[in-house]
């Protein structure tokens, strides 16, 4: 356990910042500088106290001006550094500025050894070598953050000293000169484990400093992340109330299931529907929403879902209601899986369809009846009229028969509207089934014509068929007669009287193309747009010229589109309008 | 095609008009001999009576419609094989092609015209076995 503990004391002192830690060191050595300046002061004034007035007198007072004038220095120096700004960046600089200073306050100890000894008594060498021995001992703890710079400063004071003490030629001074360099040695040694000590104390503050830094760091990350994380609880909670409310307040049914069919929640709707209180419904099977007889349906489905897991649309169920009165309710069935697969739920969203449904029952009697109750009196009128008209009763008299003629036409108009009514009803509500088979285009062309004769006599048009063609469509030809009936009676009466409709069948790419081409007046520019809609007719004076209900051009184009087809028209050249339509060939 | 030409109608109709539009048609446009009955119930004695070549059933009657009679007649030996024509102006296309499925020779949709319905009936007529 030792060793990892080791490596990550020494892992955290690395993470310290080496500029910051050499700062640190030059502050405390500009810390302890005072000490250095008193104690040179001081010791300096001593001296010269206890120097002055025997000899060299002059010497010993240029000396006290050194000291004087290096106490003053050093003093600059240190206010300088304590007002300089960035100390970090500039550290390098003030250590430079203090060993200088350091090696000369040595060396004006030095100095005064160099000077003055030869010349003094015994005693006051022995005050002198007390002396350089303090001020050397000074030194250390002054000087302890950097040993380099001690060692300077100590050179400065013992080297002459050394050099005076082994020259002077007494056997005890050459011993005691032998001394000095030990001495010297030890307190260097001293300073330069003190210097380890500092530098190792200071790099630890850093490092544990910079990790408080990375913890803060790590703390307010975590702060952040712990707000993000209750906005983020705020949010789902929110959608959820909201959630909640949609299925509370929601005009359609809302239950939520188990995957085996109990009931776990009904919203309002579902109470109000069914007539069942919430707590009645929740906790029991979901078939008794269901009417018994279709238990055994509803089962197999429920089992395919839960089986499939796909939602399921559409589903009709029918209900009895708590008083005993049947419901069609239209349901929306999903399951929700959770991520690993599972089932969790399973939401039903149901609407009550039982008015839609009978809505739909009462549009188709309506349907029939007008088409019967129209057709049946019609069926009298317009055969009563075509016997009078078609002579086997014997002569009428001109006049009459005009009118029975004007009776029969609009008898027939009629018919023909309700026919038209009841066809884009049938188509639009999905309910015209074609019977298609293979036709051969040009028999039905032919036919269409034969059929239409009567009503092109009308208009004084002839019909033309120009060219046929090998080919056989599949589809209903009924249908197919209509159409064509729709296209030639439309072009016969818009022709000039006396002129021809002409007929073509060709190909285009993979399509048969019917062609009715007329030399009428052409499409209006702002009707060609809706010519295919509703009622729509280019104007409502036409209805009454010509005739017609506006619906047949909408029924065209619906069945041809029932037939996988398409239907256009285009301008002749020459004048007149080509109405076409294209459909799937087959080869006969 | 029967070896002899179509002749004898027999048309159960609730409706006067069309009793009368029809019994025109059939006998000034097509010279053939009818026999209108009112009543669907008294349909199957009058027929076997006039013993027609076709008979023209109405879809839409009280009492007993025309499927309805249709079916009786098939039980009854006397008119099973008679054959029959429905002239309807209510049924779609869907229903029409089932009557014809279970045996009717054809149907005719009303309104007809009557210049048009002693040939729509021998057509029909001539397609028979």
């Amino acid at each position: 356990m030792n060793a990892p503990l080791a490596d990550s004391a020494t892992e955290v002192r690395n993470r310290a910042d080496p500029r910051q830690v050499l700062a640190d060191r030059v502050a405390q050595l500009y810390r302890q500088m005072p000490i250095a300046i008193v104690a040179t002061f001081v010791a300096g004034g001593i001296a010269t106290y206890e120097l002055t007035g025997r000899f060299l007198t002059d010497l010993v007072k240029i000396w006290w001006a050194i000291v004087v004038v290096f106490t003053v220095a050093a003093s600059a120096l240190l206010l300088a550094y304590r007002r300089s700004g960035d100390k970090v960046g500039t550290a390098h600089q003030w250590l430079r500025w203090l060993a200088i200073t350091a090696l000369g306050n040595g060396a004006s100890w030095g100095l005064a050894g160099g000077v003055f000894f030869r010349s003094l008594t015994d005693e006051q060498q022995v005050f002198l070598a007390f002396l350089f021995a303090g001020m050397a001992s000074v030194g250390v703890p002054v000087y302890a953050a950097s040993w380099p710079i001690f060692a300077l400063y100590a050179a400065g004071i013992l080297a002459p000293f050394f050099y005076i003490l082994a020259t002077y030629g007494n056997r005890l001074f050459i011993e005691i000169a032998l001394l000095v360099p030990l001495f010297y040695a030890i307190n260097v040694a001293i300073a330069y484990r003190l210097t380890q000590v500092f530098d190792s104390g200071y790099r630890l503050r850093h490092a544990y400093g910079r990790l408080t830094e990375d913890y803060s760091v790590l703390n307010q990350r975590l702060q952040g992340q712990l707000v993000e994380l209750g906005e983020a609880r705020r949010q789902v909670e929110a959608s959820g109330r909201k959630l909640t409310l949609f299925a509370e307040r929601s005009p359609i049914v809302v239950l939520e299931l188990t995957a085996d069919g109990t009931v776990t929640q009904v919203n309002h709707a579902a109470e109000i529907l069914f007539g069942y209180a919430a707590d009645e419904l929740a906790g029991a099977s979901v078939k008794r929403l269901v009417r018994p007889e279709y238990h055994a349906d509803f089962d197999r489905q429920w089992a395919e879902m839960v089986a499939t897991r796909q939602p399921a649309t559409g589903l009709k169920i029918r209900t009895p209601r708590r008083d005993g009165i049947d419901l069609v309710c239209e349901w929306t069935v999903t399951p929700l899986v959770n991520a690993e697969g599972s089932l969790i739920a399973v939401i039903a969203q149901g609407r009550d369809i039982t008015a839609q449904l009978e809505a739909d029952r009462m549009k188709k009697e309506f349907t029939s009846t007008l088409s019967h109750e129209l057709r049946t009196p019609l069926t009298s009128i317009i055969g009563s009229l075509q016997l009078v008209n078609s002579g086997v009763l014997g002569d009428v008299d001109k006049e009459v028969l005009d009118l029975t003629q004007v009776a029969e036409r609009n008898g027939q108009r009629l018919l023909d509207l309700i026919n038209d009514i009841l066809d884009i009803e049938k188509i639009e509500s999905g309910k015209l089934t074609l019977s298609p088979e293979s036709i051969h285009i040009d028999e039905l062309v032919r036919e269409s014509m034969v059929l239409n004769k009567g009503f092109g006599d009308r208009f004084k048009v002839r019909f033309e068929f120009a060219g046929g063609s090998g080919w056989a469509v599949n589809a209903d030809r009924k249908r197919m007669l209509q159409v064509m009936t729709n296209l030639l009676s439309n072009a016969a009466k818009f022709s000039p009287e006396g002129g021809a409709v002409e007929v073509t069948i060709g190909e285009t790419g993979p399509n048969l193309k019917v062609a009715v081409h007329d030399r009428g007046p052409g499409i209006p520019e702002n009707f060609r747009h809706r010519i295919f809609g509703r009622f729509t007719q280019a104007d409502s004076a036409t209805t009454r010229q010509k005739g017609g209900t506006g619906l047949g051009l909408a029924i065209c184009k619906r069945l041809i589109e029932m037939m996988d087809g398409r239907i256009g028209f285009d301008d002749r050249a020459g004048g007149g309008t080509t109405f076409w339509f294209e459909l799937p060939r087959q080869k006969v | 095609m029967p070896a002899r030409p179509l002749n004898r109608v027999c048309y159960v109709e609730d409706d006067e008009d069309i009793q009368r539009i029809v019994r025109m048609s059939l006998e000034r446009v097509g010279k053939m001999t009818v026999e209108v009955v009112g009543d669907p119930t008294a349909a199957i004695d009058a027929m076997t009576k006039f013993k027609p070549d076709l008979v023209m059933l109405d879809w839409m009657m009280p009492v007993l419609d025309g499927p309805a009679l249709f079916r009786q007649m098939k039980t009854r030996p006397e008119t099973s094989a008679l054959p029959v024509v429905f002239i309807t102006a209510k049924a779609g296309q869907r229903d029409l092609d089932e009557l014809v499925s279970l045996g009717a020779a054809g149907t005719i949709s009303k309104p007809f015209s009557p210049k048009d319905l002693p040939e729509q009936l021998r057509a029909i007529w001539a397609k028979l076995p």
